[in-house]
């Protein structure tokens, strides 16, 4: 009794309390009494094992309930049972089971197989008809052999094994996503002589989810960052007198690389996983071979669309983080270091030209087209469950990130070369 | 077999929106039968098994399972319910990232307090009982086919022993062979575990050749009968099903078995 209110206790399977307008106290009642009459088998008589020589051979006797909640039990009963004498015959006697169920008759089958195994005769008599379908049907199921066993594992090899199986994926996921490159180019050349095919509902659709929904969030974020700048900034640039240069740091920083890169992450986290979702569960509702059945081009419908939106939307949100960003920066200059949007303005003006904003926005494009590459293309490589859309989704914001990051630097020395 | 229903549903109403799916709907599920149950579309025999099971609340009526109210029950004692009663649902609803046996294995290891050994070896069991090739039991979900993913989830609804059997579409999307297959493995799994089995289902082959009695769903109630009494039902709906041309060519088919059977013993 006891024992299976621990069981009950231990069981955490989730559900729902129904019916949330009956009062608490009231389902909360006698609640050990009645789950132990749900449960299938009061623990009253416990699986046993009767075992003694008799007549010239060895009798092994099945006693109680053997089921699921006293397997542990006759487990132990049979661990524990005398055993006969080597080459006696054996008379497994199942008369006396009151109930039984696939463990119970799994344990005892494995019981007469053991001592079939070793050297003894074996009968099994007494079985009830009730129970004989049953332990029929789970000795046929026992013969089937073992799961195999893999191989013994070597921690070192191992890891040296998929250390190089990483190695070679990685390396044919560049290739992979540069030939994706190559594929989805040839799609935009052949959009570019017959323009006529542009899904041009399409591409304004994901403009308007990639661009316009994207403002409030990325319009929040860039002006905490120009907050933060300035304050930082002004409390380093405080010690040397030099308190408006604050608009300098601030113009150079934003403009040139923390506009870019904050929308840049944003929308790789925003839109680039929302693509690799879209097209991965299209993806698992066979709607992708459904397009390919149909004679059109999964490229042509599904990736060009988002990444030609995306490369549109991308320079405008960068350039609006700017905005916000360099307000953000004004807002906290004005707030602790005293200086007017009016001077804020004449600084700037002539700390930064144009070409510093455009170092910053003529990564944009680039960018959006590596965000939109990657997005559509895990995107296209969920395969069959809905396990795997997630995990490309995952997979399409980590490597989005990275290549944004890698491509600033790879700019970064660019410019320095060019001397921009 | 009557005086002992598993299932008793009293004036079940359900409501989604204005529409009415079911309205004051009675049924009796006896223990160690095999009930199909089977309707039109939207008439709601998946939300019926919804509704016994807990997983949607009807808007009024009774459900009593193994003899409890399951409104009336808390935690616990719902969770000890849960562990006697097994559903199949219709596309299995395997754990996509555990391998069949790991799959088999949970309700196992969460509601009893075996050794993990003997667990792994119940579950070996349970998988060669549903029919599957040993190797089955390392393979993950996405690597069956729709047959074997139907026969692991039969292999996990069975892992306790469950007194109640549950059947969304047990053979939908099989090819006929393995749909009959698949019929023959629950009536041989129904006899030999003295299962109640309650099917949801669109196959008349099914109906005809391991149901005890058939629950229809027509006009928001359920009219429970065997096949025989059916077949004389002059509702349009229940003549038309039965009589169509599926419903006659599954009628002769089992004909033909049965008289097969009968030449044989």
């Amino acid at each position: 009794m006891s024992r299976m209110g621990l069981t009950i206790r231990r069981c955490s399977a989730t559900f729902q309390t129904r019916r949330a307008d009956v009062p608490v106290n009231v389902r909360m009642r006698a609640a050990e009494p009645v789950a132990a009459t749900l449960t299938k088998d009061e623990a009253s008589d416990r699986a046993r094992i009767d075992a003694g020589p008799e007549d010239g051979g060895w009798r092994i006797g099945a006693v109680g309930r053997w089921t699921l909640h006293a397997a542990s039990t006759a487990s132990d009963a049979i661990d524990h049972a005398p055993q006969p004498a080597a080459g006696t015959a054996v008379r497994l006697d199942l008369a006396r089971l009151e109930a039984l169920d696939t463990v119970g008759a799994y344990l005892l089958n494995r019981l007469a197989e053991q001592l079939g195994a070793d050297g003894h005769a074996v009968a099994v008599v007494g079985l009830r008809p009730e129970h004989a379908a049953l332990y029929d049907a789970v000795r046929e199921a026992g013969r089937a052999p073992p799961h195999p066993i893999e191989r013994e594992h070597h921690p070192i090899l191992d890891m040296v094994v998929r250390t190089g199986e990483t190695t070679v994926h990685a390396a044919r996921e560049v290739r992979d996503l540069v030939g994706f490159l190559g594929l989805v180019t040839v799609t935009f050349v052949r959009l570019i002589l017959r323009p006529s095919r542009l899904r041009l509902t399409s591409v304004l659709f994901h403009i308007e989810q990639t661009g316009l929904n994207a403002l409030p969030i990325l319009g929040l974020l860039s002006f905490l960052i120009g907050v933060v700048l300035a304050f930082q900034g002004a409390d380093q640039l405080k010690r040397f007198g030099a308190e408006l240069y604050v608009v300098n740091l601030l113009g150079i920083s934003v403009l040139r690389e923390i506009g870019i890169l904050m929308t840049a992450i944003i929308v790789a986290g925003r839109s680039g996983s929302a693509f690799t979702a879209q097209i991965g569960t299209m993806k698992v509702n066979q709607e992708v071979d459904a397009i390919g059945t149909m004679g059109l081009d999964p490229v042509e419908l599904l990736v060009v669309p988002r990444a030609l939106a995306l490369m549109i939307t991308l320079p405008l949100l960068a350039f609006y983080a700017d905005v916000m960003g360099l307000f953000g920066g004004a807002v906290m200059a004005y707030a602790t270091l005293d200086i007017t949007f009016g001077q804020f303005i004449r600084q700037l003006h002539s700390a930064v030209g144009i070409n510093t904003v455009i170092a910053g926005l003529i990564k944009a494009p680039v960018f959006a087209l590596v965000i939109a590459m990657v997005g559509c293309y895990e995107g296209l490589k969920v395969s069959g469950s809905a396990e795997s859309v997630g995990t490309m989704t995952t997979k399409a914001v980590v490597e989005g990130i990275f290549l944004v990051i890698v491509i600033d630097a790879v700019f970064s020395v660019l410019f320095s070369m060019l001397g921009v | 077999m009557a005086g002992d229903p598993v299932i008793r549903v009293r004036g079940l109403v359900t409501r989604f929106g204005p529409q009415t799916v079911h309205d004051g709907l009675d049924l009796d599920v006896e223990r160690g039968e095999v009930l199909g149950v089977v309707g039109g579309s939207g008439t709601g025999k998946s939300v019926l098994l919804k509704e016994i099971l807990g997983l949607i609340d009807p808007a009024a009526g009774r459900i009593e399972l193994l003899g409890h109210d399951t409104a009336d029950l808390d935690r616990a004692e719902r969770t000890a319910l849960q562990a006697r009663t097994g559903v199949l649902f219709q596309n299995g609803a395997l754990f996509s990232s555990m391998t069949v046996a790991e799959n088999v294995m949970l309700p196992l290891k969460e509601h009893t307090d075996l050794p993990p050994g003997l667990i792994a070896e119940v579950a070996r069991v349970k998988i060669a009982m549903a029919g599957l090739p040993p190797d089955a039991g390392t393979k993950h979900p996405a690597q069956l086919s729709g047959g074997m993913i139907k026969r692991a989830g039969l292999a996990r609804a069975l892992a306790l022993d469950p007194d109640i059997l549950f059947l969304d579409e047990p053979t939908a999307g099989l090819d006929p062979i393995g749909a009959a297959a698949f019929d023959t493995l629950i009536q041989g799994l129904q006899r030999s575990l003295g299962l109640t089995v309650f099917m949801v289902t669109h196959d008349l082959d099914s109906l005809t050749s391991i149901c005890d009695r058939i629950a229809v769903l027509v006009d928001r109630k359920i009219r429970v009968g065997t096949l025989a009494q059916h077949l004389a039902d002059p509702h349009p709906w229940i003549h038309d099903y039965f009589h169509g041309p599926r419903g006659r060519a599954a009628l002769d088919a089992k004909e033909r078995n049965d008289a097969r059977q009968f030449a044989k013993g």
